[in-house]
């Protein structure tokens, strides 16, 4: 499967050349997402967004980079050097790791791995690092307070994260990204697992930091969290990663739950096609969350763990049980679409009892200080 | 939950009705008829010279002070060969719009109908970098008028 590009066989070099389309459209992809989240938010709230710099604003994120490149790259005295300028990197490159298994069409990926979900799941967790790195080093409260949620947040939500494509894999019988694709060509994931696609749209939300679970930058508690201290090249860097993970996470999701390039119209589409449909369904996720970040507030960093630990980790324990016991007995999948359904129910349940005011809280008001008055 | 599912239908449903906002500088929102900015003269096209006969009675009804007239005897006049029934006409003129407060005294007090308030964009955009270059002039002041920018209200 791994067929040199432009007829280069030598494997390292073929590596290379492909790494480097990547960061080419990674760049671009990410400047795009940044100017597209500004005028979707922008239309959510009834604005404008950006329309000053370039034909429909369309130069803003070039005129952002420009600013940001420009900018003087500050340290605060008694930051700790190395891991200060070193953190920026360590939150890149895990994401950027990421793309090398990702598949935009038949064919089309740096690599392919046999344990592809497996290594997207670990090395989009190695972030976490970067983000703890960014905390520590900048020796400010906000930035070390900022670094620790994000710790526990990245923590907490890789679980949910990682077993709901484990039990995404169980169905399709891989790990290997090519082949779940592959095995999607008639029926697309979503269908067996409806909630484990919820669980990874709400734990892909919490690993992107995107509202409603952006309390490691939330800027009205933490002042931006680690980023407090970071400026120009350097802040751009997190920015960067932020936009490349929230890509890289729609393109999982449209390979792993939409059946990418293969559904619905099968595999021997064109390569035209196969990207355009890849391209839609990660606009799709994309979308969902910008939508989602122009509707909800933040949660508390309680019910965020809670959430997590509560709820969303024993659902998909649960969910991969059924999963066993249907794949071992060989039932019908169509058990897994209502048990998935049924849980959905029970999820939106769990979360109305957790947000229900207690009665104690809700009761009467009681006038105090006007019993002694004439 | 409910609560979750409320806030993205009404997210939803801003999105389709589209942005509020107006491209202010570069789009102009269509001023009403009535819109009442800085005054103007009015040039009468009829006898190709000002209604303005230099009378002083915006002058001395000015709150503000801001107006400084000058009368002439109009050259134009029938009893100089002229095709003019005013014997005086005005010489010059200025209003110091960094002054004039906009209240339309001016206009109710004219008795030639020979100024009146400019209710175009021009005269809302006028800003300058020179305190002094917001003293228009008789020329400055027909301008709007002689080239018919101002709305038909106006003119009549």
């Amino acid at each position: 499967m791994n067929n040199g590009i432009y007829g280069i066989e030598i494997a390292w070099l073929d590596a290379v050349i492909r790494l480097h389309i990547i960061v080419g459209l990674m760049t671009v992809v990410v400047m795009g997402l940044i100017y597209v989240e500004r005028k979707i938010l922008a239309r959510f709230q009834q604005r404008l967004g950006p329309t000053r710099t370039g034909p429909a604003g369309l130069l803003q994120s070039v005129a952002d980079g420009l600013k940001l490149v420009g900018k003087e790259d500050l340290r605060p005295r008694n930051a700790d050097p190395w891991t200060f300028e070193l953190a920026p990197y360590m939150v890149f490159i895990p994401v950027f790791l990421g793309f090398v298994i990702v598949p935009f069409a038949f064919g089309m990926q740096v690599r392919i791995l046999e344990l592809g979900l497996i290594y997207f799941v670990a090395t989009s967790s190695l972030g976490i690092i970067g983000w703890v790195m960014a905390g520590w080093g900048s020796d400010n409260r906000y930035a070390m307070i900022g670094g620790m949620r994000a710790a526990a947040q990245g923590i907490s939500y890789e679980l949910p994260l990682v077993l709901s494509l484990i039990s995404v894999a169980m169905v399709s019988q891989s790990f290997n990204l090519n082949d779940i694709v592959l095995s999607q060509s008639t029926y697309p994931n979503l269908l067996w697992q409806p909630l484990v696609l919820v669980i990874f749209i709400i734990a892909g939300l919490a690993e992107l930091n995107r509202t409603p679970f952006d309390i490691p930058v939330g800027e009205s508690e933490v002042v931006g969290g680690p980023f407090v201290e970071y400026s120009g090249i350097r802040w751009s860097f997190f920015f960067l990663a932020e936009y490349a993970a929230l890509f890289i996470m729609g393109l999982i999701f449209a390979a792993v739950f939409m059946g990418g390039w293969a559904w619905p119209l099968g595999e021997e589409l064109g390569r035209g096609w196969q990207i355009l449909l890849v391209t839609v369904k990660t606009s799709l996720f994309i979308f969902l969350i910008f939508w989602i970040r122009a509707s909800v507030p933040r949660l508390r960093i309680d019910q965020l763990m809670a959430f997590s630990w509560k709820i969303l980790l024993p659902l998909t324990f649960v969910q991969v049980l059924i999963n066993g016991a249907v794949l071992v007995y060989d039932a019908p999948l169509w058990i897994l679409t209502i048990t998935g359904l049924v849980g959905i129910v029970v999820l939106v349940r769990l979360i109305e009892r957790a947000v229900r005011p207690s009665p104690a809280v809700n009761s009467e008001v009681v006038s105090v200080g006007n019993e002694g008055a004439p | 939950m409910r609560g979750i599912v409320k806030s993205l239908a009404t997210t939803m449903s801003t999105f389709i009705r589209g942005p509020v906002t107006r491209g202010y500088p570069s789009k102009h929102r269509e001023l009403p008829e009535r819109d009442r900015a800085f005054p103007l003269l009015l040039w009468d096209k009829d006898i190709d010279e000002p209604f303005c006969t230099g009378c002083h009675a915006c002058e001395r009804a000015c709150p503000v002070e801001c107006m400084t007239v000058i009368m002439k005897d109009n050259p134009n006049h029938e009893s100089q060969d002229g095709n003019s029934k005013r014997r005086k006409i005005v010489d010059e003129f200025w209003i110091d719009y960094g002054r004039c407060m906009r209240c339309n005294i001016c206009v109710e007090v004219c008795n030639f109908e020979a100024i009146a308030m400019n209710n175009t964009w021009s005269g809302h955009e006028t800003s300058v970098y020179d305190r002094a270059d917001l003293v228009m002039d008789l020329p400055q002041l027909m301008a709007q008028s002689k080239s018919d920018e101002i709305q038909e209200w106006v003119a009549d």
